[in-house]
Order: C-alpha cells, then structure tokens, then sequence
C-alpha cells in the first residue's frame, strides 16, 4: 500500500491551564502520510511547533495500541474520532481527506477538567472504583483458582464488561457528561462474577454514589456512549446496574 | 427508599415508574376515546359512568396530577444535574450513531422540550374539555360528552395545536417507553430487539390513535 | 578492558535443595510484628503488574504505602498491554506439568543465564498468583463446564498459560489495580498520580526516599519512607521503536544506578520476531502481533531478491518459507530470539518485502484453504482486524508483512534473593530487576514474574529488613534530601538552559537508530564500539543543542521527555558496553563472532556463566564489574537446538 500525502487544517483547543481561558488555534500541516495515525500526525505538528519556537500542543497518550485508555480527544465533534470500536491512537490519516479541516477538543465535563490543552483529569474515576470496583478478598486468602466453577458464557458476559479501558469516551460523547457506562461496565463484572457477590449491594450503592458526587450528568439512555466506546461496553450494562440497584435499595441492607 | 430519590440512578428509576404510569394513563384514556368511533351514544355512556364514579375519579386525577408533577419535577432535577455534568459545550458534536430522523440525535435530545410541549397542551386540554372555559367557543348545553368532544375539536386553533401535541407526544413516547425499560433494568441479549420494537410499536400506537380520533372527529363533524 | 571488582555479589541464597529453600527462607527471616507494621512507611514505584501487587499486599498487611506513578491513572501502567496469558503450574491439564516442569522450561528457556533458586520460587508461587487473580474477579478464560481454560504457549510442551482473550495483561492489572484503590479507600496506600520519580534518597547508605516531580503543577515533592520499592518496568524505548508504550522510559532506575545500585545484564533484550513493520519516519512506536498467529501462518520471502510481484503472483517455486528450510522439526514455532534473527538474515542479504525492504510475509493462505476462512477468523479475528485497521491491507487476502521489534528486557537493577538491590532498603520487581529471565524470556511468564515479585515475594522479604535494620526517622530537611532535591532541579534547570535548535524526539530517534543498528538482533565488536562512540557525541549534542520550550513550573511534556531521552542517552552506551563485554551469544544477545556454523547462538559457559553488575562512577566514566556466578544444579545446561 502506498501513501499519500494530504494537507490539512487543524483547529485545536489551546489552554494554558485549568483557570485559563481556553480558545482555538489554527495550525497549516501539509505532507502528512495517510499511513500515519492520528498521534503520529501531532507529533508532527509538534515538531514543528518546537522547530519554529511554540510551545507543542498537550495530549495524553501511552500504549498507542489502544488498551491502556490514556489517548482521548474529541475529533471533529466525536469522541476517539469517527472510527467506531477505535482508540485516537489506533485513528489512521487515511480516514481523512486532503483539505479536511480537523476540529480537536478535549473532553469537556465538568468531572474531567482540563490540565493543559488537550489534556483532562480523570481521577474521578479512580475515585469511583476506589468507592467499591473490587473484591474485598487480601493477598492469600484464596481458594484454589477451579473450587468455584463459572459456567463460560458467564465468564463471557463478564470479560465483555471487564474489556473497559477507562479513558472516559462514554462521558465525553454522552450529552448529560454522564459515567454510567463506565460505572456499570465494572459493576456488571463483579456483580456477574460468583466472587464479586459478597459486595454485591454495598458496591453498586457506594460507586453510583461516588459517581454522583463527582459531578457526571445522568443518564438519558440515548446510548450515544456505547456508540463512541472503543471497548464495544454495551448499555445492557447500564440495565444491569440499574437492576443491581434497585435490588440493592429494595432489598439490600441499609 | 430516600436514597433513591437523591441519586441519579434513582431519580431516572422514579422517572421511569411516573413515566410509564402516566403510559398506563394514555392507554386507557385513548381506549376510552376510540368509543367515539362507536357512535354517540356508546361515548355518551362511557363519559357518563366515568362521571358517576364521584370520589374515586376525584382520587385519581388527583393521583394522576402528582404523577404528572412528579415526572416533571424529576425531568427538571436530572436536567439541571445534567448541564452542571457540562459547564462549556463542545464547539463540534457529532453523533456515531448514524443517521436520525431528528436534529441532534434523536428523540432522547427532544425529551424536555417535548414533555414541556405536552404539558403546556394539557393545560389546554382541561381548559377546553374538563372546564369548558375556552373563551372563543360555544360549548353546546346538550349533546353529552360526544357534542363537547365535537365542538372542541372543530375548532380550526383545538385542531392544530392538538395535532402538534400528540407529534410531541409520539417523539416523547418513542424514546421514554424503551428508556423507561432500560432505567427499570429491563434488558435481556434475546429480548432486546423485540423491548424495543415493542416500545416504539406502543409510542406510537398511542400517538396515532389519538391523532385517528382527532381526525374522525374533525371530518365527520 | 574492563574493571572487575574483586569480590563477587553475594545473592543471599540460602543453602538447601532448591525445592525447600523458599519454605525455609519464609521460617528464618524475621518478621514485623503486625502492631508495629504501622509504624513502618514503603513508597512504591510504578503501578503495573509489580507496583499495584505489591502497593495492595503490603498495604494489607498493615504498611502504610505511597504510591506513585506518571501516568495519568494507576491502571494504565504498560503492563496493561500484555496479550497473551499467565504461566502456572497448576496441571488443570492433567498434560504433565508441574513446578518443576516450569522451573526446568524457564530455567532452559532463559539459556541458562537465570537464578535457579528465583526462578524455582517464581514456579512455586505460580499457582496461588492464578487463585489470588480469579478470586479478585479476573475473568479468565473458562471451559463450558466452568473450570479454568489453558492454552499453550512457545517453550513448553505443556499447555499451562492462563489467559483473558488476547487482554491478560489488562485483566490482571485491573485486578491488582482494584485492588490497591481498596486499599486507598481504606486510607492505607496514598496514591501520587501524574509523578515522575526524578532522584533516590540514600541515607547512610540505605534507600529512604525518593525526589518526584509533580507533572501537573511542575513542583519537586520530598518523600521520605523506611524503604523504597521500584516497579518501573524496562528499558525497551532505548530503541525509540519497541512495543513499550511511549512512556516507559530508564530514568527512575538509572537514577538509583547513579546513587549506586549495581545494574545488571542491560544486554539481555528481548526481540519480538512478529511485529508490524516500521511504515516511515514519522512512526512512533510498533505494535505486536500476538506470538499465537505462527501456529497457523507460514513465514516465507520471494526466493529472487528484489521480486516485484505481488505477493499472490508469486508461486509456490519462487518462495523460500526459510524457516522451515532452516528448522524442519519445529518450522515456524521456533523460539522467538531464532525467529526474530532468521528474519533480519534475508533481510540483510536483501530478500526483504514491501516498501523498505524490512519485511517478511506470514501468509494464511493454506491455512485458510485448509481450515476455511471462518476457522481462522474465529482464532485470529481481533489480531486480522488490528493489523487491517494499522495498514489498510486485509490479511484474509494478503500476507501479513512483519518484522521483529523490541519488545521485552530481561536485564534491569540488580538484586538478590529478597529482591534487594546492593542499596540496602531498595527493592526492584518486576521487569525493572534482571532477576528470573537469564538471557530470554518465555512467553507468558512477565505476567507470573511481576505479580510473584508484588503479591507474594516481596511482602516477606520486605519484613526481613525492616525488621533487622535501624531506621532513624528522616526529616525532609535531611541533607540527604536536600542534596537530592538539588540534583533534580539542577537537572530540571540544565535541560531547559540549553535552548538549542533540534527537538528532544529527533535525539531520541537518532539513538533509537544506533542501538537497532548495532545493539539489535545481532551484535558484533566493531558495532558496539562504534555505538558507544555514536551515543557519546550524540549525548554532548544533545547537551549542547536540545531545545526544550516552556518551563519546570508547569505541566510540560517536552521536559519530561527531555529529561527521559538524557537518560537513555547515558543508558545506551552502559548497554553497549555489556554487549561489547559478553563475548558469547545467549539468548536475546547475539554475537555474531559467536555462532556455530550453522549460525545458531554459541554460549561461552566457562568464561561468561555470571550475572554482569555494573557499578556507576560517572557519566562516560568506565563502569566497574561486579560478578554474580550463576550455579546449576538442577538443570544442567545444555545447547537449545530446534532443527
């Protein structure tokens, strides 16, 4: 395959800081490789900021094989960009035309706020799991891996849950800046899993609890968040936690 | 219990339980209103034994008022929770959800100004039909039910706004009845497709049925 | 020539038969009384497999942890990237596995460069890490019955590798993860997020703290603790292209190599023989085609260098499926090192693919004839979708192109039995210490390593030390500390006055070129020479010529990746300098005056059967050599033949 070389435009959100005020720069890159993904393109841009004396534009990134969820952006107005089940990181140039311009903002929620750029802070969802995304079991005290069988298509269920990475698209592309994605991704995983049931009323209570306190918007079922996952989290979660909670409220203890 | 109200799971779940209460509402209201179909006099009776029933009608419109308030009330709560989620909007918003019927991304963005649109309807709706008090027409003395009904709807301005309503109320249906489901927790892989069928066969089910009614009354009249 | 230190490194093994020394070891060391582990701090380096295991436990057990990272969030650490799976010896099988099964594979597979005695612990703990993970809610693979799946895996005749689909490495740092966020609830782990560890703090000798930059605010932050653990990972992005994530980096180790922990076999790399080919020069990092594809597809290049057919055009005739030419018994499931240098052979000798001529095609095709094209989608689907998603070309229809990446190093800090480096109170897991690998390492056994070292090695050993040593309190005014803060600003400072022209990535992608070319798949003298002449004038380049923009009191990504670059840039040349020393190919280092005639690695068991311990004395400044003999007595090494 070989490449081409397209010329954009690029608008991208520049804030100095989180009490700044933020605005969009344009920035000419032309000879970009279709073969280069979205983050290679920025370092480009980057490397020649730095060349001509400006300071290079901020953005989270690591794996850059879209598993670690560090990588977010909103491109053109959608989250990860217009792949579906795709990373930023994992967006190819070739997905854009010569010509284009290409809008890219950081998530906005008032849960996520910006550090520098294109930059957020997501700790608020350390927080959320730290509020009750575990199972309350010490280094040790295991039984063997097989004494609690888990029939496969649970086990499956579960692991589709479980595939979540974390890098906030769910809140980012929901209209209300809601997290229930994220939330239900873990309380579906533990609440399906024979071990997470110990826990199984107090967690979902603490986590929708933290959540809210947090700051993240409800959620309006649109399943605009499923639409811009990049694990493919699906909104049965959502029923799911939905269902955990009101059994946890109904029945549970107090 | 109070827990519920507080969080947002929790409101969405009451909103879910007024939502689909005041679904139940439409149902029977709009079966007793395809009576019309049935003639004048079957309408007249209905209209007249729901009359009779005194204190228990009187119990449940009040009933029906605080469901209706509740839903609203809790549609503003989850709203402004919502809009403090996101202080500055996005310059660019696209959907990944494909193309939809609506600007914006479907009905699920419509839902305040919708349930508003209908609420500010229903306002007109007493006024015409429980109060008889709109000024620009002359409600008939005798005729029951069936001639009010007549009037009302004959009139060019009931005939508009009301046809507009029950579009909004279709648009707001469409998407609050799976919506209610899914804050219900009701979801399951196999049933999924056929909940949501279902749900929009129901909303819209609904919407036309009255629209039908609407139209009958206006043509033959 | 090189300076050897008189003494060789004392590892603390004990003596015994080494199925017994562990469950020994645990009875002699002493112990922490659990009213006074409380009183005793640990900061934690790093929060992968290793730093979160090891955070979590140790914070159960009553320690009062600090916990740090430069990632935005613990549960992003690169240990998240591991596809593959968990070795165990559980034999759920019933195939014949066994501790000592995995001991001998791991010991064999590492081309007997490892510690008998670690590795054998490493088996023996194996199979409560897989019962510790599920009882956390790690959702392994399942059979329909509900027990635990196994799939096998390259080195093994057994199939032990527990796994999560093609996402282990994520499940089981999730779960480590969890379960240290329980722990921060619980108030017992402080968590330091978005944190570049900058110095160490040595007090007396002994590591007390270390120096962070916060990478949010710019600010130099002072902690102090009763020991210091590093879980820091490896040093792959010496290379600038491997499969690490962009942020792994050196620096938090070499900074404890500076203040004198030795460091150990920096040679020992790990090339990954099935990766998707650099595209151009504005290529960022490479990324990893599971090791599972070349059970099914056939490693070939064109017969005729320079063939300009396409790939479907050229017969079965015109093709040479080397691998199979070269190793008929095991074909293309030989090990990973002879894979990855089989590939750079007929590139070299110019029979290389696609547009720079550094390829080799891994065809499906008669797999795909033979089992039909739904068969290979169910085993491979997620792999052909990402390799279709990174080069637009669809592997249904055509032959993947791959090429060999850095991917793993088996080298890191030295340490001995308790996972101690030579500085008392310094304690480096995971694949930051050099410890369990020897020259190789087999698949599926990083992910047992880090979590053995953080859930159930150091959590005894760590009590061994605070149990026995003074350990005066260290106000944050110390000199040490004070000394410490100094040399980090002062660095800070230095990299952003040179205010020079070319940017930091352009420095690193140059020392990512020399280390390939000549500290690569394969290495020979005058290579290494010339690298470490190459790295040193581009070190004093780089001194004389980074711009770095921006300033330190602020969030500034090119500053931490200047200061990472320096680093490596010191780094580069110490790694060098052990090829240059190991005059004997092992494993991941292969020199190319070392082969038998068929051009298979040649160990030099008489004169190189020792762990290389590098002790610093300054930058440039010849390193000395600290030697730690390695005995087996269990597993008599032998020479690795898959023909």
């Amino acid at each position: 395959m070989s490449s081409e070389l397209i010329n954009l435009t690029l608008r991208v959100w520049r804030q100095s800081g989180p009490d700044s005020p933020g605005q969009f720069d344009n920035y000419q890159l032309n000879g970009v490789s279709t073969h280069m993904s979205f983050l290679e393109m920025l370092d480009v841009l980057n490397e020649q900021l730095i060349e001509s004396g400006q300071e290079s534009v901020a953005f989270d990134h690591d794996c850059r094989e879209g598993i670690c969820g560090t990588c977010s952006l909103m491109i053109n107005g959608q989250a990860h960009g217009p792949d579906t089940a795709t990373t930023t990181c994992q967006l190819h140039m070739r997905r854009f035309n010569d010509g284009d311009t290409v809008t890219i903002e950081p998530w906005r929620a008032t849960a996520f706020p910006i550090v520098k750029d294109l930059v957020v802070d997501r700790s608020a969802f350390d927080r959320i799991i730290s509020s009750g995304g575990y199972v309350s079991v010490n280094t040790g005290n295991a039984p063997d891996g097989n004494a609690i069988p888990v029939a496969g298509s649970q086990q499956e269920v579960a692991m589709d849950a479980a595939a979540c990475i974390g890098c906030g698209a769910c809140v980012a592309a929901c209209k209300n800046a809601s997290a229930m994605l994220f939330v239900s991704a873990k309380v579906s995983q533990l609440a399906i899993l024979p071990q997470g049931q110990q826990e199984r009323s107090e967690r979902v209570v603490s986590m929708v609890s933290q959540m809210d306190d947090e700051g993240f918007g409800s959620c309006t079922n649109t399943s605009e968040c499923e639409a811009a996952c990049p694990a493919e989290i699906s909104v049965s979660n959502i029923a799911r936690l939905n269902r955990e909670y009101l059994r946890a409220s109904l029945c549970g203890r107090d | 219990m109070i827990r519920i109200c507080c969080t947002s799971v929790g409101q969405k779940v009451l909103m879910a339980l007024t939502g689909l209460a005041l679904c139940g509402f439409l149902a029977t209201h709009l079966s007793g209103n395809l009576l019309l179909f049935a003639g004048e006099e079957a309408f007249n009776t209905y209209a007249e034994n729901l009359h009779s029933m005194g204190v228990l009608l009187k119990a449940a419109e009040v009933g029906l008022l605080a469901t209706f308030l509740a839903h609203l009330g809790l549609a503003v709560s989850t709203t402004a929770m919502s809009r403090r989620a996101r202080s500055r909007q996005y310059d660019e918003k696209e959907s990944k959800q494909g193309v939809f019927a609506l600007p914006g991304g479907g009905a699920s963005n419509w839902m305040l100004l919708t349930g508003l649109g209908i609420g500010a309807f229903l306002v007109l709706h007493l006024v015409d039909l429980k109060f008889k008090m709109r000024p620009d027409l002359v409600y008939p003395t005798d005729g029951g039910a069936y001639a009010t009904v007549n009037t009302v709807l004959s009139s060019p301005v009931s005939f508009a706004a009301y046809g507009v309503a029950l579009i909004l109320l279709g648009i707001h249906l469409s998407h609050g009845v799976r919506s209610a489901l899914q804050s219900l927790g009701v979801s399951h892989s196999k049933w999924n497709k056929l909940i949501e069928i279902g749900s929009m066969l129901f909303a819209w089910a609904i919407a036309l049925g009255f629209i039908c009614v609407l139209g009958w009354v206006v043509l033959s009249s | 020539m090189v300076r050897v230190a008189s003494e060789t490194l004392n590892s603390r093994v004990p003596e015994g038969p080494v199925d017994q020394i562990w469950d020994k070891h645990r009875f002699n060391m002493k112990l922490v009384n659990p009213a006074n582990k409380r009183k005793f701090s640990v900061i934690v380096v790093g929060t992968g497999l290793a730093g979160g295991s090891a955070a979590a436990s140790l914070a159960e057990l009553g320690y009062e942890v600090k916990s740090f990272c430069f990632q935005d969030s613990p549960r992003r650490a690169h240990s998240i990237a591991a596809q593959g799976g968990i070795n165990a010896a559980k034999n759920y099988p019933n195939d014949g596995d066994s501790i000592w099964r995995l001991f001998y594979d791991t010991v064999k597979g590492g081309d007997y460069r490892a510690r008998e005695a670690n590795v054998y612990r490493l088996a023996q703990v194996s199979n409560t890490i897989i019962d510790q993970c599920v009882a956390q809610g790690v959702p392994f693979a399942r059979e329909y019955g509900g027990t635990l799946a196994n799939r096998s895996f390259g080195g093994a005749q057994v199939s032990r590798t527990f796994y999560s689909r093609g996402q282990t490495g994520q499940q089981l740092l999730l779960g480590a993860y969890q379960a240290m966020m329980r722990q921060v609830q619980l108030g017992k782990v402080q968590m330091y997020a978005r944190r570049e560890m900058l110095e160490l703090i040595v007090v007396e000798g002994v590591a007390r703290g270390i120096i962070v930059r916060n990478l949010v605010t710019g600010q130099l932050e002072t902690h102090t603790a009763d020991a210091v653990v590093m879980c820091t990972g490896g040093y792959g992005n010496v290379y600038y292209l491997s499969t690490n994530a962009k942020g792994c980096n050196v620096t938090a180790a070499w900074r404890c190599h500076k203040q004198g922990a030795y460091f150990a076999n920096p040679c020992y790399t790990q090339i990954h023989p099935t990766c998707i080919p650099v595209s151009g020069d504005y290529q960022s990092k490479l990324t990893l085609m599971s090791e599972s594809l070349r059970n099914d597809g056939r490693v070939w290049v064109p017969k005729n260098a320079g063939d300009s057919r396409t790939p479907a055009e050229i017969p079965d005739e015109d093709r040479d499926y080397y691998l199979e030419r070269r190793y008929p018994s095991f074909g293309n499931l030989v090990p990973r090192d002879v894979a990855s240098r089989a590939a750079k052979e007929r590139c070299d000798a110019g029979f290389g693919v696609g547009d720079t001529n550094l390829a080799v095609y891994l065809d499906f095709r008669d797999a795909i004839k033979r089992d039909g094209e739904d068969a290979i989608r169910k085993k491979y689907g997620n792999l052909f979708h990402m390799y279709h998603k990174i080069t637009a070309e669809d592997p249904y229809k055509v032959p993947m192109r791959i090429f060999p990446a850095v991917h793993y190093t088996m080298g890191g800090l030295w340490v001995d039995y308790h996972l101690m480096s030579n500085l008392p109170g310094l304690f480096v897991l995971g694949e930051a210490n050099f410890s369990d690998h020897g020259a190789n390492r087999l698949g599926a056994s990083a992910l047992m390593q880090g979590l053995s070292d953080g859930y159930f090695v150091l959590p005894y050993t760590i009590g061994d030390h605070l149990a026995t040593s003074q350990l005066p309190t260290v106000p944050e005014d110390h000199p040490a500390c004070v000394a410490a803060l100094q040399s980090a600003k002062g660095r800070i400072d230095q990299l952003l006055s040179v205010q020079g022209t070319r940017t930091v990535d352009s420095f690193h992608r140059n020392l990512g070129q020399i280390m390939w070319d000549n500290c690569g798949m394969a290495r020979d003298k005058a290579g290494l020479e010339s690298a470490v002449g190459q790295i040193q004038e581009l070190r004093e380049q780089f001194w004389k010529n980074v711009r770095v923009l921006g300033n330190g009191e602020s969030f500034n990504q090119s500053l931490e990746k200047a200061g990472r670059v320096a680093d490596f840039l010191e780094f580069g040349e110490l790694l060098a300098k052990d090829a240059l020393h190991r005059e004997e190919s092992c494993g991941g280092h292969f020199r190319e005056e070392h082969q038998t005639d068929e051009g298979e690695a040649k160990r030099n068991d008489e004169a190189f059967n020792y762990v290389a311990a590098w002790e610093y004395h300054g930058v440039g400044e010849e390193s000395t050599l600290h030697k730690e003999p390695l005995s087996f007595d269990n597993v008599p090494p032998a020479t690795r033949s898959y023909k």
